[in-house]
């Protein structure tokens, strides 16, 4: 436990200063407004209330509700929450070491509170955080399929179809046919994976034969914001130790970078927690890469090629070290990567189209989860606060995450049998 | 007619089908990657700027802050809160052109934006 409180304390720490002093920021629509303070075109008092208006919605929204279904945290509640703590310091050694400070606590205090919640759960009459975990079973199977989806949003439903066909019938093949004996051991293939493998080729494979708006964009840009990409240049130590330190922590077990590898670690499927993570991390290529030329700020994950190494890594110091190796790597081959995008647009389209599938995906399986937990949790009556919270929020005026009413829904049902339990009105 | 441009990260084609539907034949919508996208504007080749991302100011607008500058960008809406039609008249006539939302909202706001805008 000690090791996770200094790994998450240096983390939070270390971010609040890279966000205090404008060298790395997480929140990508957050990179392109630091220039303007940057440049004297806005002062500290409005970047500080940009910044918290722009990250707040998303920590309370987005980032708590899906880490409260494990005791892995989502990336997100931490590291938007260090952008914050790092620009309403002040600027100068003095703002700089309070938001180190309070990025330390920050961290600390997200993990104990965390742990704080569960051990509260634990402790009520009817208990429900073993059916809680539900919530995540239908990501582990379905995250396979946003390959498929990611296809049939850019080349239309049949290749789209096709590319699920060849997916399920790998899956079905490896259930099948794959493990072998070796001597005394036997090998035992995923079936998850391997599924999502073969349907990344076949994404992989449209997105470079694409070659429709090959042009110079990228080129242009390096060439024009050739300041910005040495001021990252010149702050490589930082980030390498940011990065590393965000390897170690995923290694750890005490955060991940997105949903669904969240719920694949959740349930110790590292392989295809770290496969996942790889292939968003590609999804992501195109707008950190950009984002980065044109502001010269970087991201305190960077690429989130270091979620890969945590999962890969299970000794968390050779996580640190392989992670800041990573950030080091991208950072110098960063015009490299931008300059090589133009070349290949469909891999920038798959990009975003990564993106999109993976949070339809995550709609639905969180969705599904958040009926399966709840009906575990209290049978009926579960299933119909999840299905009337689904719709009433539509007509929210602040409405919930669509992403998040699954996991809130589940615990909500979870209080509520508790709260009627103690009136007498739910017995068990 | 008007030039209307969807960049952005998610959902391209869900905007730009629901877009086309709205403007009929008074705008031409076009998919175009974030900064491409946010360059048509800068040059004056488009208009409107539509993005979106599963945060509404992320990679729906961080191409278009970058390029056209925070003045010409609104974040429409963003998880748990969305402005209200009077708020987006409002960043209309005050001549944002990029407009973000996060996807779970482009049934709501793209609508009332382009209403305004067009």
């Amino acid at each position: 436990m000690v090791i996770q409180y200094i790994t998450i304390a240096l983390m939070g720490a270390l971010a609040s200063v890279l966000s205090n002093t404008g060298v790395a920021v997480f929140n990508d629509g957050f990179r392109p407004i630091l220039p303007e303070y940057l440049e004297g075109r806005m002062d500290r008092k409005a970047l500080a209330a940009t910044s918290f208006a722009i990250s707040f919605g998303l920590v309370i929204g987005f980032g708590i509700p899906v880490s409260l279904t494990s005791t892995i945290i989502l990336i997100h509640s931490i590291l938007l929450g260090t952008d914050i703590i790092g620009t309403f310091c002040g600027k100068g050694k003095k703002g700089m070491i309070i938001a180190g400070g309070l990025g330390a606590l920050y961290g600390v205090g997200l993990v104990a509170g965390l742990q704080f919640i569960v051990d509260l759960f634990s402790k009520l009459p009817i208990n429900f955080l073993g059916s809680l975990g539900q919530v995540s079973t239908p990501i582990t199977i379905a995250f396979a399929i946003f390959p498929a989806v990611a296809v049939a949003l850019e080349y239309g439903l049949k290749k789209g179809i096709l590319t699920a066909g060849v997916t399920l019938l790998i899956r079905q093949i490896v259930t099948v046919f794959g493990s072998f004996p070796m001597g005394e051991y036997t090998i035992s293939l995923n079936k998850d994976g391997m599924a999502l493998l073969a349907g990344m080729v076949f994404l992989v494979v449209y997105a470079v034969r694409d070659k429709e708006g090959a042009g110079t964009t990228n080129e242009q840009l390096v060439a024009v914001f050739s300041e910005k990409v040495s001021r990252i240049r010149k702050n490589i130590p930082y980030l390498a130790v940011m990065g590393g330190l965000v390897a170690c922590a995923t290694s750890l077990s005490i955060v991940a970078g997105d949903p669904i590898s969240l719920g694949l670690a959740a349930n110790g499927e590292l392989g295809n927690a770290a496969m996942t993570a790889l292939a968003r991390a590609i999804g992501f290529i195109p707008l950190i890469a950009t984002t980065a030329i044109t502001t010269g700020v970087y991201g305190p994950v960077g690429m989130t090629f270091v979620f890969v190494i945590g999962f890969l890594v299970r000794n968390p110091i050779i996580a640190l070290i392989l992670g800041a190796g990573i950030i080091v790597l991208e950072v110098l081959l960063l015009t490299y990567i931008a300059k090589l995008l133009d070349k290949f647009p469909g891999v920038r389209k798959c990009g975003d189209n990564i993106r999109t599938a993976m949070s339809r995906v995550l709609e639905i399986a969180l969705l599904i989860g958040g009926m399966m937990a709840a009906q575990a949790i209290a049978p009926g009556f579960g299933l119909f606060v999840i299905i009337g919270m689904y719709l009433l929020n539509k007509f929210a005026k602040k409405p919930i995450v669509e992403l998040a009413i699954g996991p809130i829904g589940a615990i909500a049902v979870g209080i509520l049998v508790n709260i009627l339990h103690i009136i007498g009105l739910y017995p068990v | 007619m008007k030039k209307i441009v969807v960049g952005g990260q998610m959902d391209k084609q869900e905007i730009a089908i629901l877009a086309r539907k709205i403007a009929g034949d008074r705008a031409t919508v076009e998919i175009k990657s974030d900064i491409d996208a946010a360059m048509a504007i800068r040059t004056g080749a488009a208009d409107i700027y539509l993005g979106a991302c599963s945060t509404g100011g992320g990679g729906a607008l961080a191409l278009a802050i970058a390029i056209l500058g925070l003045g010409s960008c609104c974040t429409v809406s963003m998880p748990g809160s969305i402005k209200s039609d009077e708020e987006i008249k409002k960043e209309v006539e005050a001549g944002k052109k990029a407009f973000g939302f996060t996807a779970q909202d482009i049934g709501k706001v793209v609508p009332i934006i382009l209403s305004y805008a067009l």
